[in-house]
């Protein structure tokens, strides 16, 4: 994890992050208003506006095999393809009895939010009766979610502007500065990475209560912020990294200053990295709860997670099974439908960094 | 150019939040580990190492990094087992790809709360989804095991991890062999190679960057592993599913009673660290091997 990452491959895009990629040319065009900058899109095939994001996973089979051109028979043949037709049933078998799994675990939660107390104990994967609509109305009420909803919501949206706010011009200049210290800088900034979360409960507590901050959300942004640049310089430096500098070179020869580069060249071709780095931190933070378990003590600053915590060791008293998983539906909503939508996106910026 | 005033406001921003909230905490942990203190607030005594000395006499901290470890080992092994078995499996030319690597992945973005009180569901003993399944086959006597009994519970909260994680290397392996230029299969194929010795001579040599990296994000999430098992173990943890960071946790602020012995809590978090850093080293040794030209 150490090792900042250079170069990435770019020849891996599937047409519809080629497409995201390709549209801040125009604006970088009309951004920087420059004769010899209009010309350059030019230039700026998707190939060469490859981001490091996609590369891994965004290619499609098809595009694949048509770039390399490898098989006349479609890229299928030319995987490890397992022989005959009894070994495809197991695999169809074995692949669909993980996904089956999956999915049937959470579509019963979801069904069971609905039912009442006795039903969840008896009827299993059943449809329930008639769909008991309370169950969330009691715990966005008496469970307090209704609260705990907008602190989660307000705390993370905060947190995941002002990490890329930090973030984008600490990876632009560490990726393409060049200036004593860099590489240990940039190692610097990436090693939190490995550093284990719990080890910082005590002095982060200490720090935060010396500012007194302890016991508030901005407290916990502050931290969050802090936990999640690593991964995020290490994302946008691999980013800003695979940028061309045909662009950079252009602007600077019609007189822009490093920081208007930076703002209208650089920082709209970055930004499906920016995207990605987005979504990426509002899942994880969304769902954080160590950090806000050992700094939130009041009731009303809690956030989701800690509040279905309490919802769940409620439970063990008043067996309301149905409330707690309306709860759990609650928390999930956000982030399955980000998911819904971005999944791509999500899985080539975790595999990013990854895959060289 | 990128000139000096604009590197230094660039950087600013990000170097001291980083500095202020996550490295310097990292650095005090070392030296509050060598003080005792019981109490944010309290007067800190300096004892030097006695903290570490009193480590190796706590059966609970064995029993803690015991199981730390054995998430470690005996999960990863499945973990990465059955990751690299489902890579191969997805992208054996099966239909809907993307559609399974989309439904693997989906635990791994679902609040650990919330998986934590699925799973509760799953084994619970008299109506869970697993029990009542066990017992539709006609197997009754493992159909009423009692799996967050204290000596299954280790082992259940360990499976539901297996569960997410696997989902979460798979991505990382499948992405690597994405990368492998198809050609290569059909030169084997033309060379008459069969199943396995395109598995060993290509698909491994090939994946084994993305595998050393897929090992050292593993190290680190075991040793730092918290929140699902503290969820999982819910008000009160009990032992057996302690990890490093939950005894960590409750040395630090107890579970309904603080305990505040915080001294003692951050040489725990030095352990963790030591650890990790150790392994680290390890696996990319163990794991060198020339750069692969192709």
């Amino acid at each position: 994890m150490g090792d900042p990452r250079g170069t990435h491959p770019h020849d891996t895009r599937s047409a519809p992050e080629a497409a995201s990629g390709a549209a801040p040319a125009g604006e970088i065009a009309s951004g920087a208003r420059s004769t010899d900058l209009a010309q350059t899109p030019d230039t700026l095939t998707p190939d060469t506006l490859a981001s490091p994001a996609a590369s891994g996973n965004g290619a499609s089979p098809e595009a694949r095999g048509a770039r390399r051109q490898a098989s006349k028979d479609g890229p299928r043949a030319t995987r490890s393809r397992l022989p005959g037709l009894a070994g495809r049933i197991v695999a169809y078998v074995l692949v669909w009895g993980w996904t089956a799994f999956t999915i049937a675990s959470i579509v019963w939660v979801a069904l069971s939010s609905l039912k009442s107390k006795r039903e969840v104990l008896r009827s299993g994967l059943a449809l329930p009766a008639e769909a008991k609509w309370e169950n969330y109305s009691t715990a966005w009420n008496v469970g307090k979610l209704g609260e705990y909803f907008p602190n989660s919501i307000v705390l993370v949206v905060i947190s995941v502007i002002v990490i890329l706010a930090v973030s984008a011009p600490a990876a632009y200049v560490l990726s393409r500065a060049r200036f004593r210290g860099r590489e240990t800088l940039t190692n610097l900034f990436v090693i939190g990475m490995a550093i284990p979360i719990p080890m910082l409960f005590i002095p982060i507590f200490s720090i935060l209560a010396a500012l007194r901050l302890t016991d508030s959300l901005t407290g916990v942004s502050f931290v969050f912020v802090a936990i999640s640049i690593p991964f995020t310089v290490y994302l946008l430096t691999g980013f800003f990294a695979s940028l061309p500098s045909e662009l950079e070179s252009a602007a600077v020869l019609d007189g822009c200053s490093d920081y208007q580069v930076f703002r209208h060249v650089m920082l709209p071709m970055a930004m499906p990295g920016l995207a990605t780095a987005a979504i990426l931190n509002f899942i994880w933070l969304w769902n954080e709860y160590q950090i806000s378990l050992v700094l939130l003590n009041s009731p009303e600053n809690r956030t989701l997670p800690l509040g279905l915590y309490a919802l769940q060791n409620a439970m063990q008293y008043t067996n309301n099974w149905p409330g707690l998983f309306a709860g759990v539906t609650i928390i999930i909503v956000p982030t399955i439908l980000v998911y819904a939508v971005l999944s791509e996106r999500m899985i080539s910026g975790m595999t990013m960094g990854a895959v060289k | 150019m990128i000139r000096k005033r604009l590197i230094v406001l660039f950087l600013t921003p990000a170097a001291l939040l980083y500095g202020v909230f996550f490295l310097l905490p990292t650095l005090f942990t070392f030296y509050f580990s060598l003080f005792d203190w019981s109490g944010f607030g309290e007067e800190m005594t300096f004892i030097g190492l006695k903290n570490y000395e009193r480590l190796f006499s706590d059966r609970v901290f064995w029993l803690s990094f015991r199981n730390t470890l054995t998430l470690l080992f005996v999960g990863g092994f499945f973990i990465m087992g059955l990751a690299f078995l489902y890579t191969i499996l997805i992208n054996s030319g099966i239909w809907g790809k993307k559609f399974f690597r989309l439904v693997f992945f989906l635990p791994n973005i679902i609040s650990v709360v919330a998986l934590s009180a699925m799973w509760a569901y799953i084994y619970n003993p008299r109506y869970g989804a697993l029990n009542t399944l066990l017992k539709s086959l006609g197997l009754e006597e493992l159909g009423s095991t009692l799996w967050t009994a204290p000596e299954n519970i280790f082992w259940a909260m360990l499976a539901a991890l297996v569960w997410v994680f696997t989902g979460f290397f798979l991505i990382l392996l499948m992405a690597g062999v994405d990368k492998i230029p198809p050609d290569m299969y059909e030169a084997a194929d033309l060379a008459g190679a069969n199943l396995w010795q395109k598995f060993r001579y290509i698909t491994v040599p090939m994946t084994w960057d993305v595998m050393t990296i897929s090992f050292v994000i593993w190290i680190i999430n075991a040793i730092k592993m918290f929140e699902f098992p503290f969820a999982f173990g819910l008000l009160q943890v009990p032992q057996q599913l302690y990890t490093l960071g939950i005894y960590l946790y409750v040395m630090g602020f107890g579970k309904r009673e603080p305990i505040y012995q915080l001294g003692y809590a951050t040489a725990i978090g030095v352990v963790m660290l030591v650890i990790a850093f150790v392994m680290i080293v390890l696996v990319r040794r163990l794991m060198r091997r020339d750069i692969l030209e192709y």
